[in-house]
């Protein structure tokens, strides 16, 4: 095969299946609290400053890893009780809360680190041969354990009781709580598991990316837009919105510019919104 | 309108009398805030107007400042300044319009869908500015703007940013209390009940929009001479950010809100930024405690006192306007509808199965059919809110499958909701205001002071049948379930509809009450002249009023007939008693 071509479907996977993993926590919270979260790229932005932490303390880089997931567990539970739990039932309000959130997150970040972009060394240097294309071997590893992360998710989901009880509760929380499934407590979880999964995502992605205080509202606008195109509440629609956003994405950006780029995939979310409002896999 | 010119002087009084009181440094800044205060005042509008909230109002104000500071540099001392400036403002609410047509018209939501839309654009909107180095000078952006012919000292600049400030604030003033702003606020309320109303609610959301994209661009195209430098930081999303939080916290649905917001925390911003490093951390705080606890901002505290002392009703002494009559669809043959074989399917469910229902001429009719027959389906597939698979719907003898709802109110089709469905946080004045206008207003009507008045026979005979409804000055939301009934029932007459569709009108209302909606629909449908079907569960209700009664069953029709007819029918017992049919 055609080196370059490799390249850059290699770098089309890597686009879909790490923005996966950032949507993913965005759409669990959206499915199961209706809280459009919109301080979520604000977590991987603090992941994100997590690794570049680290390296400043010349640790090991794996060593962001658990801080990232402890500093945004503690967060996101605080966040969930003072900010989200108050205003479940006021879905548009909840909106602007994590709005206002987000602003802080980055003005407390940009408070003190500033403005200055930061570059996190990437852990793993080198490249593979993959099919006679040399790929850099972080982005091969991050792609595989981007994959394997959704996928490990979503066999959870499937399989295990506590993921039939998120399901019960997104079909139906009255009846869920009434049959005993304790809904805060999920709901707190879940919430606490979605800004977890987004500060993963910004420890794995701090080395490929010019860290500074307003990198989260990239991320939480492809998200919504993965959304958009992909539909509420399916896995299915997560992954294949994820592709068409990453995808279209990263190859317009690699043979135009990035605002084009960009400019495309708003167009096509503002044609979802038009003509197919629920997405391309709807809820039922 | 004496309170209206009162309120006038004062403010211009005001903003006369104040660089003398701060000086020249302060009226400088305050000029500067003024601008940003016209841009938010746009805000207002948007959320707390009409209900849906705009996240990129910079890319407004930024258009507006490039084309003015690019026509300044280039047509310095020229009199096409005199088009290329207003131009310039206009500009970006003709891009807002447009916009949000397009955004609006694939989702009624205004959730956060909007919100997002419009954040993606400002983000866009920076990236376009600071790259497209030819046009907008890339990162540096535009330096050297002249500033505007004539004016040299500071205190002139003062005055123009005072003079657009007061003329913005007066004619905002004038549209939130004229019909405009009702229908505003009844967006935010029930965007389907305005719909039902007859508005072309992405036509109100789009030019509410619109209206704020050019009070942005007023605060744009004279921030460029004003500051002599324009960067793309002004279309970004901080200074967006900002517009929303001084609309916030000054108070988003009161009129000074936005201004207050603005130059208060404008202010103190430009004071405290340098000392204290968390002030940026401590204002995103305090927007979240606003929308926590204190959604109606600082001048929520402060305007509706005033707003009582001088608010007056105006009283009903004008008859409205007669509906326009839809061409080429009068007589008796078209008075009526008929569905040919309507199917309609929600996810995995099949709702309708192909329904035949035909009605060609006046009178009441009834739809009855156990739970999940189909009834409020067949309304539903008949206003457009529901996707009719397959099948044809005529209406007045028109093709009208998918025909939208304002549409349809429009030519004459009116719908009660099941549960009562209006503006709660209206006054009863208002939700009949709304009822009248739909269908009858022109754009001039919505923004005259005395289509508050409009009147009109039905309402008058409604209002002595069910005498609550002329204590018009209460809130909505503050009468029983019954009364609520009642009025949504109204407000649908009172637009004069030929086809009357009315969902359970009897539902939680007493006895008495009952009565007397009967007898207002046996009233209205007679001289309306009107074609009036009723789902209902009440057979007392069905028996006195149904000239006719149409059965159905599992999505079809299963009989039609008198109501003696109907009683004798083995078919329709054996669907009630629960045997097969």
């Amino acid at each position: 095969m055609d080196p370059i071509l490799t390249t850059n479907i290699l770098n089309v996977v890597y686009e879909v299946s790490t923005l996966a993993v950032v949507v993913l926590g965005l759409a669990v919270v959206f499915g199961l609290l209706g809280v459009m979260n919109l301080a979520h790229g604000e977590f991987v932005m603090i992941g994100a400053y997590c690794a570049f932490f680290v390296q400043a303390q010349n640790l090991p880089f794996l060593a962001a890893v658990p801080l990232a997931l402890l500093v945004c567990a503690v967060l996101g539970l605080v966040v969930e009780r003072l900010l989200v739990r108050p205003l479940y039932a006021r879905p548009f309000d909840t909106l602007l809360a994590t709005w206002g959130l987000s602003m802080l997150l980055r003005e407390a970040v940009e408070a003190v680190y500033g403005r200055a972009f930061r570059s996190v060394a990437t852990p793993l240097t080198g490249s593979v041969d993959v099919f006679g294309a040399d790929y850099p071997s972080y982005r091969l590893l991050l792609t595989v354990v981007s994959i394997a992360l959704v996928a490990g998710l979503v066999w959870w989901f499937v399989r295990s009781a506590t993921g039939r009880r998120i399901r019960a509760v997104v079909n139906n929380p009255e009846l869920a709580g009434s049959v005993g499934i304790p809904v805060t407590g999920l709901a707190r979880n879940t919430f606490v598991f979605g800004c977890c999964l987004a500060a993963l995502a910004g420890v794995m992605l701090a080395p490929l990316l010019p860290v500074n205080p307003t990198l989260g509202l990239d991320f939480i606008l492809k998200s919504f837009f993965v959304l958009v195109v992909g539909g509420l509440g399916s896995l299915v629609g997560l992954i294949s919105g994820s592709g068409v956003i990453g995808g279209v994405e990263s190859v317009v950006s690699a043979f135009l510019d990035r605002t084009y780029g960009y400019t495309t995939v708003l167009i096509i979310a503002i044609l979802f919104l038009w003509l197919r409002p629920n997405g391309l896999f709807p809820r039922t | 309108m004496a309170s209206f010119l009162g309120h006038s002087a004062a403010l211009i009084a005001a903003l006369a009398v104040l660089p003398q009181l701060v000086g020249e440094f302060w009226a400088y800044t305050l000029a500067l805030y003024f601008l940003y205060a016209i841009a938010s005042l746009g805000i207002g509008l948007c959320w707390g107007q009409a209900g849906f909230l705009p996240l990129g109002q910079a890319m407004f104000f930024g258009l507006a400042a490039y084309l003015s500071g690019l026509s300044l540099i280039h047509f310095k001392d020229s009199w096409l300044l005199l088009l290329l400036l207003p131009g310039a403002a206009l500009a970006p609410g003709l891009l807002a319009y447009g916009i949000g047509l397009l955004v609006f018209r694939g989702r009624t939501l205004s959730g956060p869908f909007f919100a997002m839309i419009t954040l993606a654009l400002t983000l866009l909107a920076f990236q376009i500015a600071n790259s497209w180095n030819d046009v907008t000078g890339g990162f540096n952006g535009l330096k050297n703007i002249p500033g505007l012919p004539g004016l040299s000292d500071f205190t002139d600049l003062y005055y123009i940013s005072a003079v657009a400030l007061a003329v913005c604030l007066l004619g905002i003033a004038w549209l939130r209390r004229a019909p405009a702003g009702v229908v505003w606020r009844a967006v935010a309320q029930n965007e389907q009940r305005v719909r039902f109303c007859g508005f072309a609610l992405q036509n109100v959301k789009a030019a509410v929009f619109g209206l704020s994209g050019v009070l942005a661009g007023i605060g744009g195209a004279l921030y460029a001479p004003q500051q002599n430098l324009v960067t793309p930081q002004l279309c970004g999303f901080l200074l967006s950010a900002d517009l929303v939080i001084w609309a916030a916290v000054g108070g988003r649905a009161t009129l000074y809100g936005p201004v207050v917001g603005a130059v208060l925390i404008g202010i103190l911003t430009a004071d405290l930024r340098d000392e204290i490093s968390y002030w940026e951390v401590i204002l995103a705080a305090i927007f979240i405690i606003v929308v926590l606890y204190f959604r109606q901002g600082l001048m929520g505290f402060v305007e509706p006192r005033f707003e009582r002392l001088w608010r007056r009703r105006t009283e009903r002494t004008l008859d409205s306007p007669a509906r326009p009559e839809a061409s080429g669809d009068t007589g008796l043959a078209d008075a009526g509808f008929a569905l040919d074989d309507v199917r309609v399917r929600m996810g995995s469910v099949n709702i309708l199965e192909g329904l035949d229902l035909e009605i060609d001429r006046p009178g009441i009719y009834c739809l009855i059919g156990p739970n999940g027959a189909g009834k409020t389906s067949c309304f539903n597939a008949m206003t457009g809110e529901l996707p009719v698979r397959s099948g044809h719907i005529r209406i007045f003898g028109r093709a009208r499958t998918g025909t939208a709802a304002d549409l349809l109110s429009r030519i004459g089709v009116g719908r009660k909701f099941q549960a009562p469905s209006l503006f709660p946080d209206l006054t009863v004045a208002e939700n009949f205001n709304i009822g009248l206008w739909g269908g009858r207003a022109r754009l001039r009507d919505l923004v005259r002071m005395g289509s508050h008045g409009w009147s009109s026979a039905i309402l008058r005979e409604a209002q002595s049948r069910f005498p609550f409804l002329a204590e018009e000055d209460r809130r909505a939301g503050d009468l029983s379930h019954g009364q609520r009934q009642i009025l949504e029932l109204v407000m649908v007459l009172i637009a004069e509809p030929r086809l009357l569709l009315l969902d359970e009108p009897s539902a939680g209302l007493s006895q008495a009450e009952t009565q007397e909606v009967i007898e207002a629909i046996r009233w209205v449908g007679g001289r309306l002249n009107a074609c009036t079907v009723i789902v209902e569960h009440d057979m007392t209700f069905v028996r006195e009023l149904a000239d006719r009664i149409f059965v159905l069953h599992q999505g079809r029709l299963l009989a039609s007939g008198t109501v003696a007819e109907i009683q004798a029918d083995e078919r329709v017992r054996a669907v009630y008693v629960g045997a097969s049919a």
